[in-house]
């Protein structure tokens, strides 16, 4: 690599966290505003029976008696300092709160990834080099009902068949491996499905080219052709949804950790919200919009060393 | 996906594939029991949150000053053994002798004055704070617990019966933040260990001062969806599920394993009218014809499945100074109409005020019944905050009907007539002086006699300007495992101690 193009590397890295940054501030700004317009916090936490004047102290404990911009301002202070604020209802550090949760999301969420990578690009892949004979014709109808499933419908009957009937998974909460099956299972089901299609899409697009006429021409085997020729090729399209599965598998998980009573971060989500507890809301708004532009960030990293011209093809097309 | 969606969604499947069912995952002596909440505690400190599921788990670990007689709701001896009133404001209660934390300090009447201190220091931040806000000081010496008032409070011992007793050095000593996370008390059961977001352990308290409880282990699980909480049940998996709904009793009922379990509680369905800037609901006529317009009967019946009981006030007949002498509402839709026609308001929209924290299908059933009266019913449905924004401001233009559920979580008449009715309080969009006289009276007036009287004039007085008709009394429903003997009580108090497995 010479010196111009790491000027340029360097250059794109810092326009995409400049970018990554307006964006975080813009989501705590605007989850910030919008909580706020939804209602006064001690009206909602105060007991039913509450007063005026215990509604009003309540307002004070919380130090939302003065104003929104007042705030606002301390609020981003805190930011700065790493505070993420406390939570009005469980009483703890809401960071605190989520870093307990963040291990089971990612516990679940990478069990998913990989089922959804294993199963997904293996599908994918068979369904495009048995194009119109008996696997593709055999998978399609799967990928499509995985694609069409809901996940609390997936999981329901996932649980029905093999806690209730079968006996043979628990059918909640958290407790080793066995536990992790059933909710890996429903939450991969969409991505699995997605991966596989476009994997599919991907290899038919690759095998009409003419490296892979060549190859076959010089006669290597499906093996030495997925693995020497297309899987580089491939990968492109494959890592872009992959990404943004990572991002919905962490993010998207709060229906089937619902169901499968999974005590990660879409519980906690769906708690905080339910009980108003606006700091801890915020919080975990911000660490998944951070979640979401660190991963779009790699993912455009991981582009650009796959595939160098895509970092530079801006200078590419003015040139 | 709502939660009662996805339970009706279980619930048709489950009886659809008919399934077998066999005995629970404990067997039986073996004396554990796993319950399912539907969330995960917000607290395990018992001075900061009171709501159900943080209710559950810590009222085991902890001793209460007071409890409830299960069958009378009346408050009766538990930590403390007696109690006399000094003066008004004044009250002596004497502490039971050799009870100890689980840590074998002893509890003393300074730990009982500390758990009270400690809900009124504005420090701690505790939800409870408005329950107890009467208090203007505690104070312990020996077996001796002193609490004065601001003012001659009535209401004292109903909120006593909800304070649990935290040990003060302990408390002191591992800091709040700690003392959440690892509580210790003299209950009857020790907390073990959590796992945030998922369950509770606790085990039995060797050492309780109490009889022993048959149940040696009990994990509290927290199980989101009514229809997984049905899942844990059938399979084995839990011996009892909290807050279960209609709609997953029925299901419940087919399984041949599992029972409903139920019990009337304080909450209370009502609407309230807009009796100040309403529009049509602010001619008492009209706010009759609708008290005529509903089906009482079918709504208990259909949607809510038969659990529910009809009421005759905005209250339940468990509340302390329950009126006696009113006569349920009546069904009558042709003399609803005729009472629209008679206040000029035939054709007239009332705007029905609710959020999606209440149940959508009630609130259309009682649209379609005050439709066939005669009236238009615009229904305004918009987030809980900005619901309570709307009702709870001092203008009253909030529209003419809301509903709603009500429990003061004390069992009394003060609890529901003052902050829904009494002229200028957060409730209220209504204004009667008599009315306001007798309920600032009844709430200074210590003689449960004279309290009764005062109680039966004021409910007389809403009775005939309905600015609310209670709707139904609303019952806790669990489902359970059949072996489990324990039935749930008006307090919706889950003592673990209370319950065992029939062997």
């Amino acid at each position: 690599m010479n010196r111009g193009t790491l000027t340029t590397a360097a250059g794109y890295l810092g326009t995409r966290l400049g970018q990554a940054l307006i964006a975080l501030w813009g989501v705590t700004t605007a989850v910030f505003f919008a909580l706020r317009l939804s209602g006064d916090p001690a009206q909602l936490l105060a007991p039913q029976g509450a007063t005026q004047a215990d509604i009003a102290r309540l307002r004070r404990q919380l130090g939302l008696d003065v104003s929104v911009w007042h705030q606002y301002l301390s609020y981003l202070d805190g930011l700065l300092h790493g505070d993420l604020g406390y939570s009005y209802v469980q009483h703890e550090p809401a960071l605190t709160l989520i870093t307990q949760r963040v291990p089971y999301t990612v516990d679940l969420a990478l069990a998913a990834l990989v089922l959804s990578v294993v199963f997904g690009v293996g599908a994918g892949m068979v369904m495009a080099l048995n194009r119109g004979r008996w696997p593709e014709r055999a998978l399609m109808p799967v990928v499509l009902i995985g694609q069409a499933m809901p996940a609390f419908w997936t999981g329901i009957l996932l649980i029905l068949l093999f806690s209730v009937t079968f006996r043979i998974l628990p059918s909640t909460g958290y407790g080793g491996l066995t536990s992790l099956i059933l909710p890996a299972v429903t939450l991969a089901s969409l991505s699995a499905a997605t991966v596989a299609r476009i994997t599919r899409g991907a290899v038919l697009e690759q095998l009409g080219r003419d490296y892979v006429r060549t190859a076959r021409s010089k006669g290597a085997g499906t093996g030495r052709l997925v693995v020497r020729h297309l899987a580089r090729n491939v990968s492109v399209p494959i890592l872009t949804v992959l990404a943004l599965e990572v991002a919905n598998l962490l993010g998207g998980s709060v229906v089937t950790e619902l169901i499968f009573a999974w005590p990660g971060l879409g519980q906690l989500t769906v708690q905080s919200v339910d009980g108003r507890d606006f700091p801890l809301v915020q919080a975990i708004v911000i660490l998944a919009a951070l979640v979401y532009i660190v991963v779009n960030l790699l993912t455009d990293i991981a582009y650009a060393f796959l595939d160098p011209r895509i970092s530079t093809v801006g200078k590419a097309a003015g040139a | 996906m709502t939660s009662g969606a996805l339970a009706t969604l279980l619930a048709a499947t489950l009886t659809a594939c008919a399934l077998p069912t066999t005995t629970g995952g404990s067997a039986p002596g073996s004396a554990r029991l796993t319950a399912d909440l539907a969330s995960y505690p917000a607290s395990l400190d018992p001075g900061l949150q009171y709501d159900t599921d943080s209710y559950s788990v810590y009222r085991n670990i902890f001793d209460q000053l007071l409890h409830r007689d299960a069958k009378t709701n009346k408050p009766v001896p538990w930590l403390a053994t007696r109690w006399r009133q000094a003066t008004p404001t004044t009250w002596v209660f004497t502490l039971r002798d050799g009870v100890r934390f689980s840590d074998g300090s002893p509890l003393t009447a300074a730990d009982a004055a500390f758990s009270i201190e400690r809900i009124l220091d504005p420090k701690l931040g505790s939800q409870q704070n408005a329950n107890f806000s009467a208090i203007a000081s505690a104070s312990g010496h020996g077996d001796t617990l002193t609490i004065r008032t601001k003012y001659p409070s009535p209401t004292l011992l109903t909120y006593l019966t909800t304070l649990s007793v935290v040990p003060e050095a302990y408390v002191k000593k591992v800091g709040n933040a700690q003392f959440n996370l690892r509580p210790m008390g003299s209950g009857p059961y020790a907390f073990v260990s959590a796992i945030p977001g998922s369950q509770v352990v606790l085990k039995r308290n060797e050492s309780y001062w109490g009889h022993e409880p048959p149940i040696r282990q009990v994990t509290f699980r927290a199980v989101p969806s009514p229809a997984s909480r049905v899942a844990d049940l059938t399979s084995g998996k839990a011996d009892i599920a909290d807050s279960m709904t209609p709609d997953t009793a029925i299901q419940m009922k087919s399984a041949s394993n599992l029972d409903v379990r139920s019990a009337p509680t304080e909450r209370v369905s009502y609407l309230a009218f807009n009796t100040l800037k309403g529009g049509p609901t602010d001619d008492p006529r009209v706010r009759k014809a609708i008290s005529l317009a509903i089906d009482y009967r079918s709504l208990i019946g259909a949607l809510e499945q038969g659990y529910g009981k009809r009421v005759d006030s905005v209250l339940t007949p468990l509340a302390v100074g329950y009126p006696k002498q009113l006569h349920p509402y009546a069904y009558d839709p042709a003399q609803a109409r005729r009472l629209v026609k008679e206040a000029g308001a035939e054709g007239k929209t009332v705007v029905m005020a609710t959020s999606p924290t209440y149940d959508p299908q009630i609130v259309q059933v009682i649209q379609a019944n005050i439709e066939d009266a005669g009236l238009k019913v615009s229904i305004d449905n918009t987030d809980q905050a900005t619901y309570l924004k709307k009702v709870q401001g001092p203008s009253h233009d909030w529209g003419s009907i809301r509903f709603g559920q009500w429990s003061c979580s004390c069992l009394d008449a003060d609890g529901v007539a003052y902050p829904l009715f009494r002229t200028g309080t957060v409730w209220s969009s209504y204004h009667n002086t008599s009315f306001d006289a007798l309920v600032d009276r009844a709430r200074q007036t210590i003689d449960p006699a004279a309290r009764d009287r005062l109680y039966a004039q004021a409910y007389a007085i809403l009775d005939k300007d309905l600015p609310g008709i209670g709707l139904f009394q609303i019952y806790s429903i669990y489902g359970a495992n059949k072996r489990l003997i324990w039935h749930p009580d008006a307090q919706q108090s889950f003592y673990v101690a209370d319950m065992r497995f029939a062997s």
